[in-house]
């Protein structure tokens, strides 16, 4: 007999041990605005939203910049400009956008390691999460997804009207199996593993800036 | 630190039948009290962020009801969810793997690996990989395994197990790992700032993401509905290697599963706060399918699940989310370490899951506890671990586990408890000795109880004969 | 009102004087204390060692001990959650003692009422620590332990609350394990007792006078740690504190 069929023949001789034919309801999920206690819910206003994003960002180490969608590219440009090496090996910041408001000097390239040598990545999220000031972003948004880990800076572009109370919306909003990867991103890379101090930038991006969209 | 004193705090004490003896590793381990104040503080802090968490979700208690109820429905339908994430993942484009155990999983990856001709693995954190022993089967086989969540990387540089499931270097002091990194990475001797030392770890796995032919990672939850596996990680380990290197491995425990995406609403709230009190981890990564050009496999991995789960008493330990919130509050781990337990996995979700791989080996674990219920109380998807712990001690001492003078004297204790003449009786000798005998002497008959405390003053007399004398004829 | 009461082995052999101040406390309450003879154990020394067959006999006699009772008052928390959880698998009647089967604090709390405790006009102006035992927190739900998110209650404080003067010491830890764990505290010792000495440590330093306990046993183990470190800090039962600050003598 394979590994599967052992496998699975186990699994189910062991679960009808366990429980019988009467097994366990799946429950049925939180709708949207369920609890108004907890991120708000569905009664939020708009503005209570982007208040409860802000904070959360602020604990996930993520600065937050409401601009237009005009001003990106002055956000992007102050930030290239932050990552500018001057005397020995001076050089001019790399930068890769996939938003049409900024204009890198690279293209996504075929070969993600191809992106190391990469300073600043730009791209927009799909849907913000108020309540942990996670930003969903499927591929189509991050060309490689390599960018995002080995940028040494990121902007990430946010409709503030894209913002939800919290997981539960989120999930609700977004079709997660729609492409072959999706992350929710809070924040920069960080770590506490020595001696549970926090440190930015473990392995992926130093900084996370948050480019806040008022539609 | 020279290699014999590391492998002397590392290794589990086993006893003259090759059991794990966890009050002996414990002794080791409180032995130095400065060491368990620092290693008890630093672990109540997480708990104490772990607190501020879960307090800021008013449905805290409520998410907790659903996240169990949420896994115990999939476990009791887990072959149907199983079936249905390969023929899901399978049409995306993932090949599908079953093992039945660790050498089997171990087989499989080798084989993937050796296809392609990979001699160079990143792997970020998989405490499946370690239960596997993949590692070491890896290495004998010519490929360089790299770990690389930091805490991960810092104990295998070391050649040490990690000592927690979320933390895995949590027992080492900065000055230690100043000490490794100057070793085995060239930073200048005396570094202990945890910024120049992540600094340094940052650069030397750069390269080692960069070179990678191959990346692996754990699975923190696989969607039957989408055929997709979350990866979750903070520093960003996984995604660097996952996004880079052209095959991609995931290894996972069948106990993994849930049934829809929007579960993970549930999860995800959960987990961070459990682990860490984070709102939100920073990487929580869906994976569909490879990238383009990319291959991906997903393993899944048996290993005895298939029989915990058969076990009424202790299914409900597949529950488990690895989140280490029963370790972190755990007033026992705290002040024994990880390496105390001699388990892949310690603390209380380790001494429910270590006996049923081998019973007589961890015998020992679950009476690792004071049965103080925190971790039950803790556990974000509401695993009855004091209950299970309770559970297992009838079953150790059933198979035989304890010493038989202790079974002898459990039966003699039960007799007495039983017998109330006899233990007014028993009583009375007991308080005629403690006054009588040299105090030294009394605590060595108490034996264990006489470690570090001062036995009880006697009194004169029992409540028995308070009542006698004093309230006649009240039965 | 009749109830009966339960002072366990160690109540009974090792801590007399906590079992004579709640028989003489519920007495001024107006309660009507039985105490029969049959039981002396619940049978949880064994049965947490991992022998609970071996406990069984005395969890049936004791069972069998309460069944005439009402109300049965266990001066334990642990040996209550005991009987709580097992006795309906041992004995016919079983589930029903168990039922009937109230904590100390529990019983002042739920049956007498906090308004006749305040009726005994007791005072004391003491700061002191209080230490619920984790069986009584956890497995009886006296108060919310600091991992759950729920309301905050607490029955042993409430019932305490009722003594004018005294106030209460804050710990950094409220409800951490004093280490005594039954068989745990002779099977580890080191750890077992490195927790007792931890939280005395947090007792000591939150300025407290005295510490007040639901359990004999976590008093028992605290003050034999304390002792051997030189430590003196009272170490009272709730039933002890309440008797004393009612100005009943004798206990």
């Amino acid at each position: 007999m394979s590994a599967r069929e052992e496998i699975l023949r186990a699994v189910r001789a062991a679960r009808v041990a366990t429980f019988g034919n009467a097994a366990p309801a799946l429950p049925s999920l939180p709708t949207v605005g369920e609890w108004p206690g907890g991120a708000d819910g569905a009664q939020a206003t708009r503005s209570a939203l982007v208040d409860r994003f802000m904070v959360s960002a602020q604990g996930a180490a993520a600065r937050v910049v409401r601009t237009t969608r005009a001003g990106v590219a002055q956000l992007a440009a102050s930030v290239a400009d932050s990552l500018r090496v001057d005397g020995d090996g001076a050089r001019d910041p790399v930068v890769l956008s996939m938003v049409d408001a900024v204009h890198g000097n690279m293209a996504v390239p075929d070969d993600p390691h191809e992106l190391a040598t990469l300073d600043l990545f730009v791209c927009e999220g799909e849907i913000g999460v108020a309540e942990s000031s996670a930003i969903w972003l499927p591929t189509s948004r991050l060309g490689q997804r390599a960018a995002l880990l080995l940028a040494t800076e990121v902007i990430v572009v946010l409709e503030s009207a894209a913002i939800v109370a919290d997981l539960h919306a989120a999930y609700a909003a977004v079709d997660v199996g729609r492409e072959s990867f999706g992350l929710f991103l809070a924040g920069p890379s960080k770590t506490a593993d020595i001696e549970q101090s926090l440190v930015i930038g473990a392995h992926g991006a130093k900084g996370l800036t948050v480019a806040l969209i008022d539609g | 630190m020279t290699a014999s004193s590391t492998a002397s705090r590392t290794l589990p004490i086993l006893d003259a039948h090759g059991a794990v003896d966890h009050a002996a590793g414990a002794e080791r381990f409180t032995a130095d009290v400065d060491r368990t104040t620092w290693h008890d503080g630093a672990l109540w802090f997480v708990r104490e962020k772990r607190d501020r968490g879960a307090a800021s979700v008013p449905e805290w208690e409520r998410l907790r009801d659903l996240a169990s109820a949420i896994k115990s429905h999939t476990l009791s339908r887990l072959d149907e969810y199983l079936e249905r994430f390969e023929r899901r993942a399978t049409a995306r484009g993932i090949q599908v793997h079953w093992a039945r155990d660790g050498a089997e999983h171990n087989e499989i990856v080798l084989g993937i690996l050796a296809a392609r001709g990979a001699r160079r693995l990143v792997k970020s954190k998989s405490m499946l990989t370690e239960e596997c022993g993949l590692n070491a089967h890896l290495e004998r086989h010519g490929i360089e395994v790299v770990d690389t969540d930091l805490g991960e990387r810092i104990v295998q540089l070391r050649n040490e197990p990690p000592s927690h499931i979320v933390m895995p270097a949590i027992h080492l002091k900065k000055e230690e790992i100043g000490a490794t990194f100057h070793e085995k990475l060239g930073t200048p001797a005396g570094l202990a700032d945890p910024d120049a030392l992540t600094a340094a770890a940052r650069r030397h796995l750069r390269e080692r993401f960069l070179g990678a032919d191959a990346a692996m990672t754990g699975v923190n939850f696989a969607i039957a509905e989408t055929g997709g596996v979350v990866v979750i990680t903070n520093e960003g380990n996984a995604d660097l290697g996952t996004a880079l290197a052209p095959v991609y491995i995931a290894s996972m425990g069948i106990e993994k599963l849930i049934p829809r995406a929007a579960d993970l609403g549930v999860f995800l709230r959960l987990l961070a706060r459990s682990a860490t009190g984070q709102a939100s981890s920073v990487y929580a990564s869906h994976v569909h399918g490879p990238r383009p050009g990319q291959a991906m496999h997903v393993v899944l991995v048996d290993n005895g699940r298939s029989t915990q789960l058969g076990r009424g008493d202790f299914w409900g330990s597949l529950k488990c989310i690895r989140c280490a919130a029963c370790l972190n509050t755990c007033p026992v781990y705290r002040r024994s370490g990880g390496y105390s337990y001699g388990s892949t996995i310690p603390g209380p979700i380790g001494s429910v899951l270590t006996p049923g791989l081998d019973v007589r080996k961890y015998a020992a674990l679950p009476f690792a506890s004071t049965l103080c219920g925190s971790c039950s109380a803790v556990c974000p998807v509401k695993v009855d671990l004091d209950q299970q712990l309770y559970r297992w001690r009838q079953l150790v001492m059933a198979a035989g586990g304890a010493p038989p003078l202790k079974r002898w004297w459990l039966r003699a204790m039960g007799g007495v408890l039983a017998d109330p003449a006899l233990l007014q009786l028993a009583g009375r000798v007991a308080r005629g000795m403690l006054r009588v005998l040299p105090p030294r002497l009394a605590r060595r008959l108490a034996g264990g109880w006489g470690t570090g405390r001062a036995l009880p003053e006697p009194p004169r007399g029992s409540f028995r004969d308070w009542v006698r004398a004093n309230r006649p004829g009240r039965s | 009102m009749r109830a009966a009461l339960f002072a366990p082995c160690f109540v009974d052999q090792l801590a007399p004087g906590v079992a004579i101040a709640a028989v003489q406390l519920l007495e001024r309450l107006g309660v009507e204390v039985a105490l029969p003879g049959g039981a002396a154990c619940c049978g949880q020394p064994p049965a947490n060692a991992g022998d609970a067959r071996s406990g069984d006999a005395a969890l049936r006699l004791l069972v069998e001990t309460f069944a005439p009772f009402t109300h049965t008052i266990v001066l334990s928390g642990s040996c209550t959650t005991h009987v709580r959880q097992h006795a309906a698998q041992v004995a016919r009647l079983g589930g029903p003692v168990a039922q009937r089967t109230y904590e100390f604090c529990e019983f002042l709390h739920d049956v007498i009422g906090l308004d006749r405790l305040r009726a005994l006009a007791a005072s004391d102006t003491r700061c002191v620590a209080v230490h619920i035992g984790c069986h009584a927190l956890r497995g009886l739900q006296l108060a919310t332990p600091s991992e759950r998110m729920l309301p905050a209650m607490d029955k042993v404080r409430a019932v305490l609350g009722t003594v004018r003067g005294l106030s209460f010491a804050p710990l950094q830890r409220p409800d951490e394990c004093c280490g005594f764990g039954g068989s745990f505290s002779v099977g580890e010792p080191a750890v077992s007792a490195r927790m007792g000495r931890d939280r005395l440590d947090d007792i000591g330093a939150s300025g407290a006078d005295a510490v007040v306990s639901t359990d004999v046993s976590c008093m028992l183990h605290l003050s034999a740690i304390g002792r051997a470190a030189g430590r003196t800090l009272p170490m009272l039962h709730v039933a002890q504190l309440l008797a004393t600050a009612s100005g009943i003598g004798g206990a």
